[in-house]
């Protein structure tokens, strides 16, 4: 099986997301003997948007990322890609606002979202580069790759945090758009049942930054109530993941050999969905083909129907109808 | 003393390399637009700048006017600040560490330290590493990039030669430094021994060895390395990038020319699509008036601005 990653190329720090990519496959190589074949590609255009199995959105100036995004023609195929296909996508910091429903603190006039996670992100949420750090995290969803993982070096640029969980809400959502200086994203419709089922109501908190606040209280400084559990800074919603640090920044792969692991589950629950599809549609072609070779039988013993039979259809002789039924029934049984 | 020399505002060094390395490059890939108020800051914002660098006078009009050139005044320095919420970068002189402490007081992003302004050392560059604001600082060859480096510089651009609109001295400062990498990675792939021979290319360059052996590993600079000084048209920012630079600074050339929306928009979509001709010819067409240059070969050695550092 192969599978293709896209890292969005527009701006930003995509060749590093690349790179560990590259080192979390080869870690997953290792891991398993049945692992798909990876490709990374860099993506600038719909077409190879198109190529995409799942795709990263990178670290950047998210503002910058949105604009040029817009003016390269791929702003709605990335909507498509996240909320129509709901194929598995990852953002981090950047890639984290650009993929919330709604954001704020965004430069004056706003800025376009694609969304997909039902949250309202805080931009630039501690401040200016000064405020930028780097912290030990532990994060629990590692847990699954063998226990007592050690904790992740994460790094915070300029980071925005998961303000609050939205309620989901079919179309955009409604409350958030009377908030000043907020954004919001266009509402998209899944399309199939693929998209269906890697779609979530429910958004999931993977991950907080503890203690912060309540250090920020003991030097005096005021800080909003619901903060105290602890800044918000990974979550998941179906096929959507976001953190607001930089695992591209460090050479631990981990939290990539996670995500890409999600992102085989997904493609092989996909590709078998398409060929169970596909299975059906030749079911059902096939069982017209038997009652047509019933109503056939029918009409030559009665000797009436055929002609009005076959000026709709091609004659079927009795020898043809066998020769379905004895392929068919055993598949149909089979199936059954 | 060692704070007197070169005080700081008494940051810790903890907020380490990662965190302000980290800020050049979620940069990478995009355009650092030269601004002098808050209006052209929003301009450039809006035409899909990654940073903006706030000064008083674009290079182009400190080159007209002469004169010291110094730090920009912080209270116009924080209206950009205030104006956009990409970051918001500012020049020091060299070696005007007091400029710096200035500067980082008021929460900027990035510190320029800049051959642009005149120097205030003759001898001594800023110490960065205590700093808590990043550094970035500009280079004629390998030698002043990785000595930049090793002061604390978190990022690396070319010098060029700044408000010409001319960019073959950038051109040159970016070949010189690939070459000079180049050779640093033949002679780590020449022999198992290479040792004693990158040891004397480090005395050649006056860097420290340890510096120059990591970038010969990874045949790059060990920092982000963007363009600058000279580039006034979408193609020279793609020519900077096929070069190898991870991102573009345009000084005077977007403020200085015709059509600033129009030219800041286009250089934004060539240094994403800088491999792909076709978009390039897109946006090169009917940007008005490029600013007015000036042809280095014909300038007094005295004018050049890159000559300062060392």
């Amino acid at each position: 099986m192969s599978i293709t990653v896209g890292v969005l190329a527009l701006q930003g720090a995509f060749y590093e997301h690349v790179q560990l990519l590259k080192q979390a496959a080869a870690n997953l190589a290792t891991e398993t003997h049945a692992s798909p074949k990876w490709e990374f590609i860099e993506v600038r255009t719909p077409q190879e948007l198109d190529r995409c199995d799942a795709l990263i959105l990178p670290g950047g100036e998210s503002t910058t990322i949105s604009l040029v995004a817009a003016r390269s023609n791929l702003l709605e195929p990335l909507r498509d890609f996240v909320k129509v296909h709901r194929r598995p996508t990852w953002g981090t910091c950047a890639g984290l606002i650009l993929l919330a429903e709604s954001a704020n603190r965004t430069k004056k006039g706003g800025q376009e979202l694609i969304g997909g996670l039902d949250v309202r992100v805080n931009r630039n949420h501690f401040g200016r580069q000064t405020e930028s750090f780097q912290a030990p995290l532990d994060l629990p969803f590692l847990n699954s790759c063998g226990k007592d993982q050690p904790p992740f070096p994460a790094v915070f640029i300029r980071a925005p945090v998961v303000e609050k969980i939205l309620p989901h809400e079919e179309g955009i959502q409604t409350s958030e758009v009377g908030r000043d200086e907020t954004v919001v994203a266009p509402s998209k419709h899944v399309k199939d049942q693929a998209a269906l089922d890697a779609m979530a109501t429910q958004v999931e908190v993977l991950a907080t930054l503890p203690g912060r606040a309540a250090k920020l209280a003991s030097e005096g400084r005021n800080i909003d109530a619901d903060k105290e559990a602890g800044d918000i800074i990974a979550v998941k919603q179906g096929n959507v993941f976001g953190t607001s640090f930089h695992p591209e920044l460090t050479g631990d792969a981990r939290i990539h050999s996670w995500w890409l692991r999600q992102v085989e589950e997904s493609v092989r629950r996909r590709r078998k969905l398409r060929a169970t599809l596909v299975d059906a549609l030749h079911y059902r072609k096939t069982i017209q083909r038997i009652l047509m070779c019933v109503i056939l039988d029918e009409a030559e013993a009665t000797g009436c129907l055929r002609k009005s039979v076959e000026s709709h259809h091609k004659p079927f002789n009795f020898s043809t109808s066998v020769s379905i039924i004895h392929e068919s029934v055993p598949l149909l049984c089979r199936k059954n | 003393m060692a704070s007197q020399q070169n005080g700081t505002n008494g940051a810790s060094a903890s907020n380490d390399f990662t965190v302000k390395a980290g800020l050049a490059q979620m940069l990478k890939g995009g355009v650092i637009m030269d601004v002098v108020n808050a209006e052209q800051a929003r301009i450039a914002e809006e035409a899909g700048a990654a940073a903006v660098m706030a000064l008083e006078r674009v290079p182009a009009d400190i080159r007209a006017q002469g004169g010291v050139a110094r730090m920009s005044d912080p209270s116009m320095i924080k209206e950009i600040m205030e104006a956009v919420t990409i970051p918001v970068m500012a020049k020091a002189r060299i070696g005007h560490f007091v400029e710096c402490q200035i500067l980082e007081a008021i929460g900027i992003d990035y510190i320029d330290e800049s051959e642009v302004l005149t120097p205030a050392d003759d001898i001594y560059h800023v110490t960065k590493h205590n700093f808590k604001a990043p550094f970035v600082c500009g280079c004629r060859n390998l030698g002043e990039a990785l000595r930049r480096i090793s002061e604390g510089a978190a990022m690396i651009r070319t010098k060029g030669e700044a408000g010409t609109g001319d960019v073959v001295e950038a051109v040159k400062h970016m070949r010189t430094v690939n070459a000079q990498i180049a050779r640093a990675r033949a002679i780590l792939q020449s022999s198992p021994d290479y040792e004693p021979e990158l040891r004397a290319f480090a005395r050649e360059l006056e860097v420290p060895y340890e510096l120059l052996r990591e970038t010969a590993e990874k045949g790059r600079l060990p920092v982000v390395n963007f363009a600058a000084g000279g580039v006034a048209t979408p193609a020279d920012a793609a020519l900077m990038m096929q070069l190898g630079c991870d991102g573009v600074f345009v000084g005077s050339g977007i403020f200085k020319s015709g059509d600033a929306k129009k030219r800041a928009k286009a250089i934004v979509q060539a240094v994403t699509h800088y491999k792909d001709p076709k978009v390039l010819a897109e946006v090169s067409e009917g940007l008005g008036e490029a600013m007015v240059g000036i042809n280095v070969s014909q300038m007094a050695e005295s004018d050049k601005l890159a000559k300062r550092g060392w």
